[in-house]
C-alpha cells in the first residue's frame, strides 16, 4: 500500500515533532507558569531593548596570553606586549585588532573565583553559582532571554553557537532552553521542513484541529507546551534567513576574519539586530597543559580578529550601547609553565572583559602580582562579575526568581556590582 | 671522519645552563667547541674538557642579540659560522672565532642557588658572582621574517641556508653574498615547522602546521619538496602518502588523516647525506612521536623509526648517514639504524611523572665524536662516542 507521505516527508514531519519536543523536554516544573510571560515583564523588557553576547573561551584562556602578560618573568612565556589605543594599557602581541579597540572595553585583571576544574567552572561562569546537586541553575542565557528578552518572538531569545555549558534553563524551565546552532552556525535538522509551504500549512492546519480537539477537554500544562513548541518552531522557520551569512560574508570577511569564530561573531550581530536577546559564540582548545603557546598562537588570533571585528561593527551601527559583549572562559591558567610546555588550571588570578552596554571603555581594572600569582587590588568573584553583567543590562542583580518557594537571586547573595566598570 | 659506534658512548660531562630551558645545541667544528641556546635568547658557548672532568665546566663566550627563544642552531662543519633561528623574527649569523667585544656576568646556576638559599637563608647563594664570559655580536641579522623563525637547515655544501617562519614565509640565503636566492609563503594561516636543503641546495623540504584556530577549524598541513630556484613545488608528500586526499581541505576530517603523519607538527627535518632519504620527526604532543624516513624520489614512506613517547623534538642523521639519532619528550636520546630501523642505543634516562622532561635538540660533532642533547632540566648533555 502506498504511503499518505512520501517517506521524506514522513521523516521530515518526525524530526520537526522531536526537535520541537526536546526544545520543550528536560525542564523541571518550577516556573512553568512563565511560559507565557507576564505584561509587567513585557513592558519591562521593551522599555530598552538590550542585548548580550558571550565569546565563551572554551577551556580557560590564558591571561598571560591575552590581557595579562609578565614579560621578563619566569612565569612570562615567549610573547611580547604590545601598545593599544589606551595610553599605558599594553596587550599580547597576538592580538593587534584588539589593541585597536581597547577604548571600548574594561579589561578585569582581577578575577578570583571558586571552581579550578572545568565541569565546575563551566557551571559557575555560565551561572554565577556553583555546581548543586539541589538547585538547578540557570545560566546567564536564560536569564537574560527572561528578563531582555522579547515576548513570544520569533527567533529564540538565548542561542547558541558552538558552545558549551549544560546547565540551560535550569528551573527557569524550557521556555529558556538555549537553542543552539552546530559550529558551522548550521540550524538543528528539526527546524528546517521539507515540504512545500502550502503542504505545510495544510498539514499544520489539520495539526491544530487535531490538538485543539483533544485539548478541549484536558486541561495540561504539557498538552498546552506542545503546541506552543511547535508553534515556535513554525515562527522560527520564518526568520530562517537570517542565520543564512553567506550573502553578507563576503562584504564582512575581512572585518571579521575569515575563520569559523569569525562567522560565528557575524552571526552573532545579525541575531541581535534581529532582537535576540542573548546568543552565545563558543571557540574550544584553550584547554592548553601542553603546549600552551602553540595553543594560544592558533586560537588567540582567529578569535581576536572577529571580536575587534564584532565590536566595530557593532560601534558602527550604533549597537554597541545596547550590547554587552563578554569574553571569558571557565578559568585561567597558571603562571607556572609545567614541563609540557603548558599551563593548568588556575583561579586564583586570571583575566575577563567586558564590552558595551553600560560598561565604561578603555578601563583596566584590578591588579595582580609581578608573576601573576595572585590578585594584587580589587578581586573580583563570580558573584561580583555576574552582578556588574546584570546591572549593565538594566538587570537588578538581587532580583530573585523561584525554586518552588526557595528565592535565588540572579547574583548569588552577598556579591557587589563593581561600579568602578560601569559608566 | 670516525666511525660511529653508538654501544660505546660515554657520558662526559654535563653543562649547566639554568634558568629557560635550553633549546638548540651545535658543535662548533670538530674540535671540542659547543654552542647551545635556551628559551630567553641566551647563546653560550663552551669549550669541552678532553677528559671527563666533575669540575663545573663553565661558558667561555656569550652571543649577544637574541631577545627571545633560539629555536635552532646550525654550524658549518669547520666551526667558523653559527647561524641561530628565534622567535625575536631574525636569524642571526656569528663568527664564534672572532675577537670578543667585551665581557659580562652570568648566572648559569639559578635554580642550584635557589636550592642552597633555601637550606641556608643566611648564606651567600643569591648575591655570589656569576660567571664571567666573553660577549660578541652577531656578523649578520637576516631580518626579512614577519614571525617566529622556528625553521632552519643549512645545505651540506655549506652555501645555502632556509628559514622559515610563522606568518607561512621561507626564505633561503647564500651564505656567502647573505643575499636572498628565494622566497615564498606556504598555506594561508600555517607556520613553518621544519625545512632543510637537499646537500646540494637545489631542493628544499618544507613542513607547514598550525595548532587548530577552534573547533573544527585548522588549516590543512603541508609536506612538500620545492625547487630553489623557481620556489615551484616539485613534491607533495601528503598527495603520496593519502592519494584521495584533497590537501587544501581544512575538514576535521582530511585533519585526522594528515593527522597519523604529522601528528602535531614535523619539527624537525634533515636530508640525509646522500640526499635521497628524508627525516621527519613528529612533534607536540603526539602518541607516537615518530622518525619518518622519507624516501625522497617518490615521497614513499620508507619506515617509521625511533617513537618518543609524548612526541619527538629533534633528529638528524650521522655524517656517514647510518643512523639516525633523535630526541624527544620521554628524556632519551634514540641512535636507529636508517638500514632497518633497529635502535641501536638509548642515551638518557626517562625523567619526570606522567609526562616525561624533553631533550629538546640534539647535535654531532662532524668528526661524529660527540654528541650533545639540550636537556629542558637546564643541562646540555654531552657524550664522547667510542
Amino acid at each position: 500500500m502506498k504511503s499518505f507521505c512520501p517517506r521524506s516527508e514522513h521523516l521530515s514531519r518526525r524530526a520537526l515533532l522531536k526537535g520541537a519536543l526536546a526544545t520543550t523536554a528536560g525542564g523541571v516544573l518550577m516556573n512553568w507558569g512563565d511560559l507565557f510571560g507576564s505584561a509587567a515583564r513585557a513592558a519591562e523588557a521593551a522599555k530598552d531593548q538590550k542585548s548580550c553576547i558571550l565569546l565563551w573561551m572554551n577551556g580557560g584562556a590564558s591571561q598571560f596570553e591575552t590581557f595579562d602578560m609578565k614579560v621578563g618573568r619566569p612565569t612570562g612565556g615567549p610573547f611580547r606586549p604590545i601598545q593599544t589605543n589606551v595610553a599605558g594599557t599594553q596587550i599580547c602581541e597576538l592580538m593587534p585588532k584588539m589593541a585597536q579597540q581597547m577604548d571600548k572595553v574594561a579589561v578585569i585583571r582581577s578575577m578570583r573565583t571558586s571552581q579550578i576544574d572545568h565541569p565546575g567552572g563551566i557551571h559557575l561562569m555560565h551561572t554565577g553559582y556553583g555546581p548543586s546537586p539541589n538547585i538547578r541553575y540557570p545560566e546567564i542565557g536564560a536569564i537574560c532571554a527572561k528578563f531582555i528578552g522579547g515576548e513570544k518572538p520569533d527567533l529564540p531569545n538565548f542561542i547558541k553557537i558552538s558552545s558549551n555549558g549544560d546547565s540551560g534553563a535550569g528551573f527557569l524551565g524550557p521556555n529558556y532552553q538555549p537553542f543552539g546552532l552546530d559550529h558551522d552556525g548550521r540550524l538543528p535538522p528539526f527546524s528546517v521542513s521539507s515540504l512545500d509551504p502550502k503542504a505545510e500549512e495544510r498539514r499544520n492546519s489539520l495539526r491544530q484541529f487535531v490538538e485543539e480537539s483533544f485539548t478541549a477537554d484536558r486541561k495540561v500544562e504539557v498538552a498546552r507546551m506542545h503546541q506552543e513548541a511547535y508553534e515556535s518552531v513554525r515562527r522560527l522557520q520564518k526568520t530562517l534567513k537570517v542565520f543564512d551569512i553567506e550573502k553578507e560574508w563576503e562584504k564582512y570577511r575581512d572585518l571579521y576574519g575569515d575563520s569559523k569564530v569569525g562567522k560565528s561573531c557575524l552571526l552573532a550581530r545579525r541575531l541581535v539586530e534581529s532582537g535576540v536577546a542573548f546568543i552565545e559564540v563558543g571557540q574550544s582548545g584553550y584547554d592548553t597543559h601542553a603546549d600552551n603557546f602553540a595553543g594560544h598562537k592558533g586560537l588567540v588570533p582567529p578569535m581576536e580578529h572577529a571580536w575587534a571585528g564584532l565590536l566595530s561593527d557593532l560601534h558602527d551601527r550604533g549597537m554597541l550601547k545596547n550590547t554587552l559583549v563578554v569574553w571569558m572562559g571557565e578559568i585561567g591558567r597558571t603562571p607556572t609553565i609545567n614541563n609540557r610546555s603548558g599551563r593548568d588550571h588556575y583561579v586564583r588570578s586570571w583575566s575577563t572583559v567586558l564590552a558595551g552596554a553600560r560598561i565604561k571603555p578603555g578601563v583596566v581594572y584590578g591588579e595582580t602580582d609581578l608573576d601573576g600569582k595572585d590578585v594584587k587590588d580589587k578581586p573580583v568573584t563570580e558573584g561580583d562579575f555576574f552582578a556588574t553583567i546584570y546591572k549593565s543590562l538594566g538587570m537588578n542583580p538581587n532580583k530573585e526568581n523561584y525554586q518552588g518557594v526557595r528565592p535565588i537571586p540572579l547574583a548569588p547573595f552577598g556579591s557587589k556590582v563593581v561600579d568602578e566598570l560601569l559608566a | 671522519m670516525a666511525e660511529l659506534n653508538p654501544k660505546k658512548s660515554t657520558l662526559h660531562c654535563e653543562l649547566v645552563f639554568e634558568g629557560a630551558w635550553p633549546t638548540s645545541v651545535a658543535f662548533l667544528g670538530s674540535g671540542r667547541k659547543l654552542a647551545a641556546g635556551n628559551r630567553d635568547g641566551v647563546l653560550l658557548v663552551w669549550d669541552l674538557p678532553a677528559e671527563p672532568s666533575k669540575d663545573a665546566i663553565l661558558p667561555v663566550r656569550k652571543l649577544e642579540g637574541h631577545t627571545n627563544a633560539i629555536n635552532r642552531l646550525v654550524a658549518t662543519d669547520d666551526g667558523k659560522l653559527l647561524i641561530s633561528a628565534s622567535h625575536d623574527k631574525t636569524v642571526r649569523v656569528w663568527d664564534p672565532n672572532v675577537e670578543s667585544a667585551g665581557s659580562a656576568e652570568l648566572i648559569i646556576d639559578a635554580e642550584q642557588r635557589e636550592r642552597e638559599a633555601k637550606k641556608n637563608p643566611k648564606g651567600d647563594a643569591l648575591s655570589k658572582p656569576g660567571v664571567k664570559v666573553a660577549t660578541q655580536t652577531a656578523q649578520h641579522v637576516f631580518t626579512g621574517h614577519r614571525d617566529w623563525v622556528q625553521a632552519l637547515g643549512l645545505s651540506r655544501d655549506q652555501k645555502r641556508l632556509i628559514s622559515g617562519d610563522d606568518s607561512g614565509l621561507v626564505q633561503i640565503w647564500d651564505l656567502a653574498s647573505r643575499k636572498e636566492v628565494a622566497k615564498w609563503t606556504g598555506n594561508p594561516g600555517n607556520w613553518i615547522t621544519s625545512a632543510c636543503l637537499s646537500p646540494d641546495g637545489q631542493t628544499a623540504f618544507v613542513a607547514e602546521f598550525c595548532a587548530p584556530r577552534g573547533s573544527f577549524d585548522r588549516p590543512p598541513a603541508q609536506v612538500r619538496l620545492f625547487d630553489v630556484t623557481t620556489g615551484k613545488e616539485t613534491l607533495d608528500f601528503l598527495k603520496v602518502l593519502y592519494p584521495n586526499i584533497k590537501v587544501r581541505d581544512n575538514s576535521y576530517g582530511y585533519a585526522t588523516t594528515w593527522g597519523q603523519f604529522v601528528a602535531q607538527g614535523l619539527v624537525a627535518a634533515e636530508f640525509s647525506p646522500d640526499g635521497k632519504l628524508l627525516a621527519l620527526a613528529q612533534g607536540g604532543e603526539t602518541g607516537t612521536g615518530k622518525v619518518h624516513l622519507m624516501d625522497v624520489a617518490t615521497g614513499k614512506l620508507v619506515r617509521g623509526i625511533s617513537g618518543h613517547q609524548s612526541g619527538a623534538c629533534d633528529a638528524t642523521f650521522s655524517a656517514d648517514g647510518q643512523y639516525v639519532l633523535s630526541v624527544g619528550r620521554d628524556t632519551l636520546l634514540r641512535i636507529c639504524q636508517v638500514a632497518d630501523g633497529k635502535e641501536v642505543a638509548q642515551l638518557g634516562k626517562s625523567r619526570g611523572g606522567q609526562f616525561k622532561d624533553w631533550l629538546h635538540a640534539v647535535a654531532l660533532s662532524p668528526d661524529q665524536q660527540w654528541l650533545a642533547a639540550a636537556d629542558i632540566s637546564g643541562r646540555v648533555l654531552v657524550w664522547k662516542m667510542g
